[in-house]
């Protein structure tokens, strides 16, 4: 069966697939941002009909944020990992809303996290964080403890001491 | 209104120290070291302590674990809606530094900038017998008539 998807997607995107790694129960795709939502669809008119996760890897010496896409096949037990390269400066990516309905809470989490625009998704207010005025806190030039230095404590006595 | 003669203030706190109940705003370990006290082991009931549902019905608000940035305007509010006379109870070293969580971004370091606090249980988490030792402390001073917030 992965073969059999292999030579499809390959038939059908020669172009936009990188990289592609057959293992005995999962499928693990490296694709271009520009077919990236064809190749979901036809993954999802396959058999992938449970999207597990959106997640997101701040390569920030490349100045690309990688996304992460698992799908899991009822039918043939099998996980399919499609990755795709995004640049850092303009991160946006179509929204796959349209194909699991349940990708928009984990757009709207990589949206809060991350500050990647999700075009389609209905819904990308704030999460988690409220208040918040600084950068997205997941990217890698984000400096949690200097943020907290800042924000939370006095150096006037030589170490650390909470405000308040 | 008449004024209240000594014993009488005496055994107000008296029947306060007997009727502590309390109202949990619990987020990770400390509700696991307090278990204990709510079943037939320590049995906080023998002190007069009740978890009780709602603020409102509440005297005693105890707080453990990490408090977010989010939950402390949700811990404002609960501690809007008890009436006087109360009394908190900060467990654990999350509320009072932040602990593990002292460099994360999301956590306050200290309630106190928040609420008003009577009581720090140190640990993390504190134990049992902390726990114990620490509200029975408390139940003590409200004994002698302390009358809180």
């Amino acid at each position: 069966m992965i073969n059999e998807i292999t030579s499809l997607l390959k038939s059908k995107f020669p172009d936009s697939l990188l990289n592609v790694v057959s293992e005995d129960k999962r499928i693990t795709l490296l694709v271009k941002k520009e077919e990236l939502h064809q190749i979901l669809s036809q993954l999802k008119d396959t058999g992938f009909n449970h999207l597990s996760d959106v997640t997101a890897v701040d390569y920030i010496d490349e100045q690309e944020f990688e996304l992460i896409y698992h799908l899991w096949s009822h039918q043939e037990k099998i996980r399919a990992i499609v990755k795709v390269r995004i640049p850092r400066e303009s991160p946006t990516v179509k929204s796959v809303v349209d194909l699991w309905t349940g990708a928009q809470m984990h757009e709207r989490e990589d949206h809060e996290l991350f500050g990647i625009n999700f075009e389609g998704n209905p819904n990308l207010s704030p999460l988690f964080l409220e208040d918040w005025e600084e950068i997205p806190p997941f990217r890698k030039d984000f400096d949690t403890r200097k943020y907290v230095k800042e924000k939370y404590y006095l150096e006037e006595e030589g170490y650390p001491v909470a405000k308040g | 209104m008449k004024k209240l003669t000594p014993k009488v203030i005496k055994s107000k706190g008296e029947a306060r120290a007997w009727s502590f109940w309390v109202i949990n705003y619990f987020t990770a370990c400390g509700f696991m070291e307090l278990l204990p006290w709510v079943g037939s082991g320590y049995d906080m009931e023998r002190f007069g302590i009740l978890p009780v549902p709602s603020p409102r019905h509440a005297d005693v608000f105890i707080i453990a674990g990490y408090v977010t940035k989010k939950a402390a305007k949700r811990i404002k509010m609960i501690y809007d809606q008890i009436p006087s006379p109360k009394y908190v109870l900060a467990l654990g070293s999350c509320p009072m530094t932040g602990g593990m969580y002292w460099d994360s971004y999301a956590t306050i370091k200290r309630i106190d900038e928040v609420i008003p606090v009577d009581l720090w249980i140190e640990g993390c988490p504190p134990k049992p017998e902390n726990i114990g030792h620490g509200i029975v402390m408390a139940t003590n001073v409200v004994k002698g008539g302390f009358e809180g917030h």
